[in-house]
């Protein structure tokens, strides 16, 4: 009985917000086994990657996880087993025909240090014999979707740029073919926590764009979490203790292992699940850099608002003004204090929260992929939302023990 | 792009003007100092050999003097000299180069340690002893020629080949392997990863091993002349055996010299040849 009923929530999960997608990555009883060592390093590792999501590949050092995923691209030969590819075997196929149709980030990027940024994206294309003209293009392109604005970067060396910045070109000359498959070994794991977050958040919206299937790998549970689209929890010889959305491993851990690695604070993690986007922002009082500042006065004066945010003629936010800031007689742009806590809509609430906390106003200003203004979040917003999902979780947990039809329906 | 974009004000265009005085300011600098480093050591040279000129023109040369320091000797000797030192510099790279990329192969890398001991060996041993075993050996060998230029520079390609596949070997190596793994993931052959990746990267490292061993060569060619391979050697032993001190000190200046100016202009090709943006 029990079992029936696990079962059947589990397929409730994945189901609800995955399309029953086609696999594009078919791992078969992947083993790697190196010379003089007992325990194999992959263990018989089953797993269908589906086509367009992410797939993260998370748990504690020495499970696996990175050999697993280099097994994919054959960086590391597998020892037996078979690797699926869009329904083709591409296990003992031209190892370097199979990575080019596949991105490769890693941890360390790996730049090539004595050719130029737009070189380095180049390098697929060069391989594959791309004429200049399309090559060039495409460079340019790639360099515009990764935030590097080409006439500044295209001549640079890797060496004149951040960690963050050549973090951004190694996902630009990943994806400068058009693989259909990324894979990333830690790709974020070298770079400053905000730089981070802010990678993180636009790499998501990209993917949003590109769809590609992606595998990923992290140490780190909170980065799988938020982004994942299912998660691989592995265990030492990559043995895979649960293969499920977020949503599901936070609120329904397998086993011991899985709960003990989620660890605690599973509600705080379910923040990083929910995305700024998902919440209704409120409605701040808000006026244009170039409006009248009587009109500006009339308008904050008639309201209830303690401030006002001045927004420029993109709609992008900048400075916070008072009543006393809109009576003096200095420009509105060198009064007041400077607009902060700025999130995108695919932050997570994670993210807001910290940057409301950080923020002296107390609350996060929500702008969409051009930085124009949407509206504001403050913390009872999150609050509400953190009420919201524990009262779905509590509402899960009740249907997946009655089993009753009708409280199933009211999930 | 990012999520804290922010109005530049006023501070920050100052900032940025006191960014590109600096940047004016340290190109002036850099200037300076390239000319410094461009020219200071040809002309510290030339001022030694004008130097030398004119003390030897105001010495008073005895005939054996005169004989020996003549212009034409003196040259000719200088051209031997080089000669020398090109042909063992070329053929020690023929051998130590693709050796030390060979070695450095993941199959063959087994063989490395035995490889840098071989090399080792052949520098452990005086320049003069290695000469004379090769001098002895090839006496054995009739098919051989024991005196002139063959075994000298066969002896002065043992005796740097050393530097030159140690620093090969060192500059493959130092490759970032994270450099190489996301070549190879990105579907370059080996060989396209070792002459695209590795060996523009190893550059640096190599010509430094060449820098040296050229500058050996130069040196150690001051001997070629016992076995009859000629060269500036020659004045500056019969300066020395003949106790004329003009002699042997015009000889051990323009050795000097030599092993300075191929130094200055190994450093050259050194600069030229490095990829920018290491």
């Amino acid at each position: 009985m029990s079992d029936v009923t696990n079962a059947e929530t589990q397929a409730a999960t994945l189901g609800e917000d995955t399309a029953p997608g086609e696999t594009m990555i078919e791992l078969q009883e992947l083993t790697k086994r190196y010379p003089g060592q007992e325990t194999p390093a992959v263990d018989r590792l089953t797993l269908e990657i589906p086509k367009g999501e992410i797939v993260v590949f998370v748990g504690p050092s020495g499970c696996g996880k990175t050999t697993s995923l280099k097994m994919i691209n054959r960086i590391i030969e597998p020892t037996s087993g078979h690797i699926i590819m869009d329904g083709e075997d591409v296990t003992t196929i031209d190892p370097n025909q199979l990575r080019r149709r596949i991105g490769y980030v890693i941890q360390q990027i790996g730049l090539f240090p004595h050719i130029r940024v737009g070189d380095n994206v180049a390098t697929v294309p060069n391989l594959l014999g791309w004429d200049k003209d399309r090559t060039r293009a495409r460079v340019d392109e790639l360099l515009d979707v990764v935030g590097l604005p080409p006439d500044q970067y295209r001549e640079r060396f890797p060496k004149e740029l951040s960690g963050g910045q050549r973090q951004r070109v190694g996902v630009a000359r990943a994806l400068a073919a058009d693989p259909p498959v990324l894979l990333m070994d830690e790709p974020f794991g070298a770079i400053d926590p905000i730089t981070r977050t802010r990678l993180q958040n636009e790499f998501l919206r990209l993917q949003e764009e590109l769809q590609k299937t992606i595998c990923f790998v992290t140490h780190d549970i909170d980065e799988a979490v938020k982004m994942g689209d299912r998660i691989a929890i592995l265990q030492e010889g990559s043995r895979v203790a649960q293969f499920a959305t977020p949503e599901e491993i936070l609120t329904n851990p397998a086993n011991e292992f899985v709960e003990d690695f989620v660890g605690t604070g599973a509600t705080l993690k379910r923040l990083k699940l929910t995305r700024v986007r998902e919440v209704e922002p409120t409605e701040a009082l808000t006026g244009i850099v170039d409006e009248d500042r009587d009109v500006l006065r009339r308008r904050f004066e008639d309201s209830e608002w303690t401030a006002m945010l001045l927004l420029d003629e993109q709609r992008r936010p900048i400075r916070w003004l008072r009543g006393t800031d809109l009576r003096s007689s200095r420009p509105v742009t060198e009064v007041g204090v400077r607009a902060r806590a700025i999130v995108e809509p695919q932050a997570t609430l994670s993210d807001a929260l910290e940057e409301m906390l950080l923020g002296a106003a107390g609350v996060a200003i929500v702008v969409d992929k051009r930085g124009a203004y949407q509206g504001l979040l403050d913390v009872d917003d999150i609050i509400t939302a953190i009420q919201t999902m524990k009262d779905a979780q509590a509402e899960f947990y009740r249907a997946a023990k009655l089993v009753d039809p009708e409280a199933e329906g009211a999930v | 792009m990012s999520t804290t974009l922010t109005p530049p004000d006023a501070q920050d265009a100052a900032r940025r003007q006191v960014a590109r005085d600096e940047d004016a300011a340290s190109a002036r600098r850099d200037r300076r100092a390239n000319v410094v480093r461009y020219l200071g050591m040809p002309i510290f040279l030339l001022v030694v050999l004008v130097g030398l000129y004119l003390w030897v023109s105001g010495q008073e040369l005895d005939s054996i003097e005169a004989r020996t320091l003549t212009m034409d000797n003196l040259l000719g000797q200088t051209r031997q000299h080089i000669t020398l030192t090109v042909y063992s510099t070329f053929f020690v790279l023929l051998l130590a180069v693709p050796l030390g990329i060979l070695a450095t192969r993941p199959k063959l890398r087994k063989y490395a340690p035995a490889v840098i001991g071989l090399g080792n060996a052949g520098q452990a041993i005086p320049s003069l002893g290695l000469l004379a075993l090769l001098f002895y050996i090839f006496r054995t060998q009739p098919a051989l020629p024991s005196t002139g230029t063959f075994p000298v520079v066969v002896s002065l390609v043992g005796y740097s080949f050393l530097p030159i596949l140690r620093n090969t070997m060192v500059g493959l190596d130092q490759v970032d392997r994270f450099v190489l793994e996301a070549g190879r993931g990105m579907g370059m052959s080996n060989r396209k990863v070792l002459r695209s990746i590795e060996l523009p990267l190893a550059v640096p490292v190599v010509l430094a091993g060449v820098r040296t061993a050229l500058v050996l060569n130069v040196g150690t060619a001051a001997l070629a002349f016992l076995f009859g391979g000629g060269g500036l050697g020659q004045t500056i032993f019969s300066g020395f055996q003949l106790r004329r001190t003009p002699v042997l000190l015009t000889g051990a200046i323009l050795v000097a010299v030599l092993a300075l100016l191929v130094d200055y202009l190994a450093g050259l090709i050194e600069e030229k040849l490095t990829p920018k943006g290491l």
